[in-house]
Protein backbone atom coordinates (compact mmCIF):
# COMPACT_ATOMS: atom_id res chain seq x y z
CA UNK A 1 0.00 0.00 0.00
CA UNK A 2 2.79 2.22 0.77
CA UNK A 3 4.52 1.42 -2.49
CA UNK A 4 1.79 2.56 -4.17
CA UNK A 5 1.18 5.31 -2.11
CA UNK A 6 4.85 6.49 -3.20
CA UNK A 7 4.24 5.65 -6.87
CA UNK A 8 0.98 7.70 -6.94
CA UNK A 9 3.01 11.18 -5.60
CA UNK A 10 6.02 10.41 -8.36
CA UNK A 11 3.75 10.83 -10.51
CA UNK A 12 2.25 13.67 -9.69
CA UNK A 13 5.23 15.41 -9.01
CA UNK A 14 6.32 14.46 -12.73
CA UNK A 15 2.71 15.99 -13.72
CA UNK A 16 3.52 19.37 -11.95
CA UNK A 17 6.89 19.42 -13.33
CA UNK A 18 5.39 19.16 -17.06
CA UNK A 19 2.52 21.73 -16.39
CA UNK A 20 4.75 24.28 -14.68
CA UNK A 21 7.26 24.02 -17.76
CA UNK A 22 4.61 24.41 -20.57
CA UNK A 23 3.21 27.34 -18.75
CA UNK A 24 6.33 29.03 -18.91
CA UNK A 25 6.93 27.73 -23.00
CA UNK A 26 3.43 29.75 -22.99
CA UNK A 27 4.00 32.45 -21.12
CA UNK A 28 7.17 33.14 -23.44
CA UNK A 29 4.68 31.62 -26.84
CA UNK A 30 2.74 35.27 -25.21
CA UNK A 31 5.06 37.62 -25.43
CA UNK A 32 6.79 36.93 -28.66
CA UNK A 33 3.78 36.59 -31.13
CA UNK A 34 3.79 39.15 -33.83
CA UNK A 35 -0.58 38.05 -34.28
CA UNK A 36 -1.96 39.76 -31.38
CA UNK A 37 -4.52 37.33 -31.79
CA UNK A 38 -2.38 34.21 -31.15
CA UNK A 39 -0.42 35.67 -28.17
CA UNK A 40 -4.11 35.76 -26.51
CA UNK A 41 -5.38 32.93 -26.87
CA UNK A 42 -1.46 31.36 -25.58
CA UNK A 43 -2.01 34.15 -22.91
CA UNK A 44 -6.16 32.08 -22.16
CA UNK A 45 -3.84 28.44 -22.32
CA UNK A 46 -0.68 29.57 -19.47
CA UNK A 47 -4.14 30.79 -17.15
CA UNK A 48 -5.79 27.28 -18.03
CA UNK A 49 -2.69 25.68 -17.09
CA UNK A 50 -2.41 27.82 -14.43
CA UNK A 51 -6.00 26.81 -12.95
CA UNK A 52 -4.94 22.95 -13.46
CA UNK A 53 -2.38 23.83 -11.42
CA UNK A 54 -3.81 24.92 -8.49
CA UNK A 55 -6.27 21.95 -8.51
CA UNK A 56 -3.15 19.22 -8.07
CA UNK A 57 -2.22 21.71 -5.36
CA UNK A 58 -5.89 21.07 -3.59
CA UNK A 59 -6.83 24.50 -3.94
CA UNK A 60 -10.45 24.06 -6.27
CA UNK A 61 -11.55 27.65 -5.01
CA UNK A 62 -8.77 29.44 -6.79
CA UNK A 63 -8.61 26.87 -9.72
CA UNK A 64 -12.62 28.01 -10.11
CA UNK A 65 -12.00 32.07 -9.87
CA UNK A 66 -8.63 31.96 -12.53
CA UNK A 67 -10.35 29.68 -14.77
CA UNK A 68 -13.35 31.96 -14.94
CA UNK A 69 -11.54 35.51 -14.85
CA UNK A 70 -7.83 34.78 -16.19
CA UNK A 71 -9.10 32.16 -18.89
CA UNK A 72 -12.21 33.41 -19.68
CA UNK A 73 -13.01 37.18 -19.33
CA UNK A 74 -9.84 38.26 -19.76
CA UNK A 75 -9.41 36.75 -23.22
CA UNK A 76 -13.00 38.14 -24.25
CA UNK A 77 -12.07 41.55 -23.28
CA UNK A 78 -8.44 41.37 -25.49
CA UNK A 79 -10.79 40.25 -28.17
CA UNK A 80 -13.18 43.15 -28.06
CA UNK A 81 -9.85 45.25 -28.23
CA UNK A 82 -8.45 43.38 -30.91
CA UNK A 83 -11.43 44.17 -32.42
CA UNK A 84 -11.62 47.58 -31.77
CA UNK A 85 -7.82 48.17 -33.04
CA UNK A 86 -5.56 46.27 -35.33
CA UNK A 87 -4.31 42.62 -35.10
CA UNK A 88 -0.92 42.62 -36.28
CA UNK A 89 1.46 43.84 -33.83
CA UNK A 90 3.77 46.59 -36.10
CA UNK A 91 7.68 47.25 -34.87
CA UNK B 1 -20.39 38.46 -35.37
CA UNK B 2 -17.63 35.61 -35.38
CA UNK B 3 -17.30 32.93 -38.10
CA UNK B 4 -19.44 29.76 -38.38
CA UNK B 5 -17.57 27.98 -36.03
CA UNK B 6 -17.62 29.58 -33.08
CA UNK B 7 -21.14 30.28 -33.60
CA UNK B 8 -21.87 26.90 -33.35
CA UNK B 9 -19.70 25.86 -30.72
CA UNK B 10 -21.79 29.27 -28.84
CA UNK B 11 -25.23 27.62 -29.41
CA UNK B 12 -23.89 24.06 -27.59
CA UNK B 13 -21.76 25.64 -24.81
CA UNK B 14 -23.74 28.68 -23.36
CA UNK B 15 -26.33 26.77 -21.98
CA UNK B 16 -24.38 24.71 -19.77
CA UNK B 17 -22.06 27.05 -19.02
CA UNK B 18 -24.83 29.60 -17.31
CA UNK B 19 -26.09 26.40 -15.63
CA UNK B 20 -22.89 25.25 -14.00
CA UNK B 21 -22.47 29.18 -13.36
CA UNK B 22 -26.12 29.24 -10.89
CA UNK B 23 -25.18 25.84 -9.83
CA UNK B 24 -21.93 26.83 -8.03
CA UNK B 25 -23.64 29.84 -6.78
CA UNK B 26 -26.29 27.94 -5.00
CA UNK B 27 -24.25 25.01 -3.53
CA UNK B 28 -21.61 27.65 -2.65
CA UNK B 29 -21.71 25.67 1.37
CA UNK B 30 -21.63 22.85 0.23
CA UNK B 31 -19.42 22.51 -2.80
CA UNK B 32 -15.51 24.40 -3.95
CA UNK B 33 -16.59 27.61 -5.22
CA UNK B 34 -18.94 30.35 -3.84
CA UNK B 35 -20.53 33.84 -5.60
CA UNK B 36 -17.56 35.72 -6.49
CA UNK B 37 -16.12 32.14 -9.05
CA UNK B 38 -19.92 31.48 -9.78
CA UNK B 39 -20.68 34.98 -10.86
CA UNK B 40 -17.43 35.10 -12.82
CA UNK B 41 -18.37 31.58 -14.74
CA UNK B 42 -21.78 33.43 -15.61
CA UNK B 43 -20.11 36.56 -16.98
CA UNK B 44 -18.01 34.69 -18.56
CA UNK B 45 -21.00 32.50 -20.70
CA UNK B 46 -22.31 36.41 -21.46
CA UNK B 47 -18.97 37.41 -22.48
CA UNK B 48 -18.99 34.67 -25.11
CA UNK B 49 -22.34 35.35 -26.33
CA UNK B 50 -20.82 38.81 -26.92
CA UNK B 51 -17.86 37.87 -28.45
CA UNK B 52 -19.75 35.07 -30.96
CA UNK B 53 -22.88 37.59 -31.90
CA UNK B 54 -21.65 41.16 -31.66
CA UNK B 55 -23.60 43.58 -29.78
CA UNK B 56 -26.39 44.39 -31.63
CA UNK B 57 -28.00 40.75 -31.40
CA UNK B 58 -27.36 40.43 -27.26
CA UNK B 59 -28.76 44.36 -26.68
CA UNK B 60 -32.54 42.70 -27.30
CA UNK B 61 -32.36 40.27 -25.05
CA UNK B 62 -29.80 42.21 -21.89
CA UNK B 63 -29.87 45.98 -21.20
CA UNK B 64 -26.99 47.35 -19.47
CA UNK B 65 -29.78 49.13 -17.16
CA UNK B 66 -31.26 46.04 -15.89
CA UNK B 67 -27.41 44.72 -15.32
CA UNK B 68 -26.71 47.80 -13.25
CA UNK B 69 -30.29 47.48 -11.18
CA UNK B 70 -29.24 43.75 -10.50
CA UNK B 71 -25.65 44.91 -9.30
CA UNK B 72 -26.99 47.38 -7.21
CA UNK B 73 -29.63 45.05 -5.57
CA UNK B 74 -26.76 42.64 -4.82
CA UNK B 75 -24.33 45.19 -2.90
CA UNK B 76 -27.62 46.03 -0.96
CA UNK B 77 -28.41 42.43 0.10
CA UNK B 78 -25.38 42.39 1.25
CA UNK B 79 -25.21 44.86 2.98
CA UNK B 80 -28.49 44.82 4.19
CA UNK B 81 -27.96 40.93 5.33
CA UNK B 82 -24.85 41.93 7.70
CA UNK B 83 -26.50 44.40 9.00
CA UNK B 84 -29.30 41.65 10.13
CA UNK B 85 -26.80 40.21 12.70
CA UNK B 86 -25.86 44.05 14.20
CA UNK B 87 -27.79 42.52 17.20
CA UNK B 88 -24.62 41.10 17.77
CA UNK B 89 -22.01 41.83 15.57
CA UNK B 90 -21.79 43.37 12.11
CA UNK B 91 -21.98 39.98 9.94
CA UNK B 92 -23.23 37.86 12.93
CA UNK B 93 -24.59 34.81 11.80
CA UNK B 94 -28.43 34.93 13.08
CA UNK B 95 -29.59 31.80 10.95
CA UNK B 96 -27.40 29.06 11.64
CA UNK B 97 -28.43 26.45 13.60
CA UNK B 98 -31.57 28.27 14.60
CA UNK B 99 -33.93 26.19 13.12
CA UNK B 100 -35.61 28.39 10.70
CA UNK B 101 -35.09 29.25 7.24
CA UNK B 102 -31.23 27.51 6.14
CA UNK B 103 -31.35 26.75 9.88
CA UNK B 104 -30.81 23.01 10.40
CA UNK B 105 -27.40 22.16 12.51
CA UNK B 106 -24.90 20.13 9.81
CA UNK B 107 -23.73 16.63 10.93
CA UNK B 108 -20.07 17.15 11.95
CA UNK B 109 -17.42 15.25 9.90
CA UNK B 110 -17.59 13.95 6.34
CA UNK B 111 -20.87 14.23 5.02
CA UNK B 112 -22.80 14.63 1.85
CA UNK B 113 -24.49 17.67 2.70
CA UNK B 114 -27.19 18.82 3.44
CA UNK B 115 -28.65 22.24 1.29
CA UNK B 116 -31.20 23.59 4.21
CA UNK B 117 -27.89 24.58 6.36
CA UNK B 118 -25.27 27.19 7.22
CA UNK B 119 -27.60 30.16 8.02
CA UNK B 120 -27.30 33.38 5.98
CA UNK B 121 -23.98 31.67 3.76
CA UNK B 122 -26.40 30.83 1.36
CA UNK B 123 -28.30 34.54 1.01
CA UNK B 124 -25.02 36.15 0.91
CA UNK B 125 -23.66 34.03 -1.97
CA UNK B 126 -26.59 34.84 -4.05
CA UNK B 127 -26.36 38.24 -3.25
CA UNK B 128 -22.79 38.46 -4.05
CA UNK B 129 -22.93 36.52 -7.12
CA UNK B 130 -25.45 38.24 -8.62
CA UNK B 131 -23.21 41.38 -7.69
CA UNK B 132 -20.42 39.95 -9.46
CA UNK B 133 -22.71 38.78 -12.55
CA UNK B 134 -23.86 42.12 -12.98
CA UNK B 135 -20.62 43.85 -12.53
CA UNK B 136 -17.82 42.09 -15.03
CA UNK B 137 -21.36 41.43 -17.47
CA UNK B 138 -22.08 45.45 -17.81
CA UNK B 139 -18.10 45.86 -17.97
CA UNK B 140 -17.83 43.65 -21.21
CA UNK B 141 -20.76 44.84 -22.42
CA UNK B 142 -19.55 48.63 -22.42
CA UNK B 143 -16.24 47.57 -23.84
CA UNK B 144 -18.22 46.11 -27.00
CA UNK B 145 -20.55 49.28 -26.88
CA UNK B 146 -17.43 51.39 -27.43
CA UNK B 147 -16.17 49.03 -30.37
CA UNK B 148 -19.49 49.14 -31.64
CA UNK B 149 -19.24 53.10 -32.18
CA UNK B 150 -15.54 52.77 -33.53
CA UNK B 151 -16.85 51.12 -36.26
CA UNK B 152 -19.59 53.13 -37.02
CA UNK B 153 -16.84 55.79 -37.47
CA UNK C 1 23.49 49.37 -22.05
CA UNK C 2 20.27 48.69 -21.93
CA UNK C 3 20.76 44.41 -22.37
CA UNK C 4 23.02 44.67 -19.52
CA UNK C 5 20.72 46.53 -17.12
CA UNK C 6 18.01 43.56 -18.06
CA UNK C 7 20.66 40.68 -17.95
CA UNK C 8 21.23 42.15 -14.19
CA UNK C 9 17.78 42.61 -13.26
CA UNK C 10 16.97 39.06 -14.42
CA UNK C 11 19.95 38.03 -12.33
CA UNK C 12 19.12 39.62 -9.60
CA UNK C 13 15.42 38.84 -9.63
CA UNK C 14 16.06 34.92 -10.30
CA UNK C 15 18.38 35.11 -7.60
CA UNK C 16 16.12 36.10 -4.57
CA UNK C 17 13.20 33.51 -6.05
CA UNK C 18 16.36 30.51 -6.10
CA UNK C 19 17.37 31.76 -2.46
CA UNK C 20 13.47 32.19 -1.01
CA UNK C 21 12.67 28.71 -2.78
CA UNK C 22 16.01 27.02 -1.05
CA UNK C 23 14.71 28.16 2.80
CA UNK C 24 11.12 27.08 2.08
CA UNK C 25 8.69 25.41 4.22
CA UNK C 26 7.63 21.85 3.19
CA UNK C 27 4.20 21.35 2.12
CA UNK C 28 1.69 21.42 3.75
CA UNK C 29 3.23 22.22 6.85
CA UNK C 30 3.31 26.49 8.11
CA UNK C 31 4.86 28.22 10.94
CA UNK C 32 1.91 29.18 12.77
CA UNK C 33 -0.79 27.10 13.34
CA UNK C 34 -3.59 27.84 15.69
CA UNK C 35 -6.18 29.53 13.51
CA UNK C 36 -6.20 26.74 10.52
CA UNK C 37 -6.43 24.50 13.62
CA UNK C 38 -9.04 26.23 14.79
CA UNK C 39 -10.93 26.87 12.04
CA UNK C 40 -10.33 23.40 11.08
CA UNK C 41 -12.22 21.83 13.87
CA UNK C 42 -14.66 24.59 15.04
CA UNK C 43 -16.13 25.71 11.67
CA UNK C 44 -18.64 23.25 10.82
CA UNK C 45 -20.11 23.25 14.17
CA UNK C 46 -20.56 27.48 14.45
CA UNK C 47 -21.39 28.34 11.06
CA UNK C 48 -22.86 24.44 10.32
CA UNK C 49 -21.59 25.19 6.84
CA UNK C 50 -19.77 21.95 4.91
CA UNK C 51 -17.77 24.17 3.29
CA UNK C 52 -15.10 25.62 5.41
CA UNK C 53 -13.56 28.05 2.78
CA UNK C 54 -17.26 29.38 2.28
CA UNK C 55 -17.53 30.23 5.83
CA UNK C 56 -14.48 31.89 6.53
CA UNK C 57 -14.92 34.11 3.55
CA UNK C 58 -18.62 34.69 4.59
CA UNK C 59 -18.71 34.42 8.17
CA UNK C 60 -15.30 35.19 10.34
CA UNK C 61 -13.71 37.34 7.61
CA UNK C 62 -17.00 39.30 6.38
CA UNK C 63 -15.25 42.79 6.22
CA UNK C 64 -12.66 41.34 3.14
CA UNK C 65 -15.46 40.19 1.10
CA UNK C 66 -17.23 43.73 1.55
CA UNK C 67 -14.03 45.43 1.04
CA UNK C 68 -13.54 42.66 -2.45
CA UNK C 69 -17.16 44.10 -3.51
CA UNK C 70 -16.61 48.07 -2.47
CA UNK C 71 -13.53 47.47 -5.15
CA UNK C 72 -15.51 45.32 -8.04
CA UNK C 73 -17.88 48.31 -7.85
CA UNK C 74 -15.38 51.33 -7.84
CA UNK C 75 -14.08 49.25 -10.87
CA UNK C 76 -17.34 49.16 -12.22
CA UNK C 77 -18.41 52.93 -12.16
CA UNK C 78 -14.95 53.58 -13.63
CA UNK C 79 -15.09 51.61 -16.77
CA UNK C 80 -18.78 52.97 -17.24
CA UNK C 81 -17.47 56.25 -16.46
CA UNK C 82 -14.93 55.84 -19.34
CA UNK C 83 -17.11 54.58 -21.83
CA UNK C 84 -20.00 56.83 -20.87
CA UNK C 85 -18.13 59.51 -23.71
CA UNK C 86 -19.16 57.52 -26.10
CA UNK C 87 -22.73 57.72 -26.16
CA UNK C 88 -24.08 60.39 -27.81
Amino acid sequence: MTNFGKVISVIEEIIQILILLIIIATAIMAVSFKDLLAAVISLAATSLLLSLEFYILQAPDVAIAEAGIGAALTTAIFILAIKGTVRREEL
Amino acid sequence: MMSKIVRTITNILYSSILIFGFYIIMHGHLTPGGGFQGGAVVASGIALVLIAYGYDTVKSWMKKSNLSVLESIGALGFIGIAFLGIGTTFFYNFLANSGGLFGDPTVIGINPGNLDTSGVLPLMNWAVGLKVLAGLGSVVLLMAYGIRKGDEE
Amino acid sequence: MRKYVLLAALLIVSGFMLLSAVDMHPFGSPDREDMDKYFINNAQEEVSANNVVTSIVFDYRGFDTLGEATVLFTAVVGVSLIFRRLIK
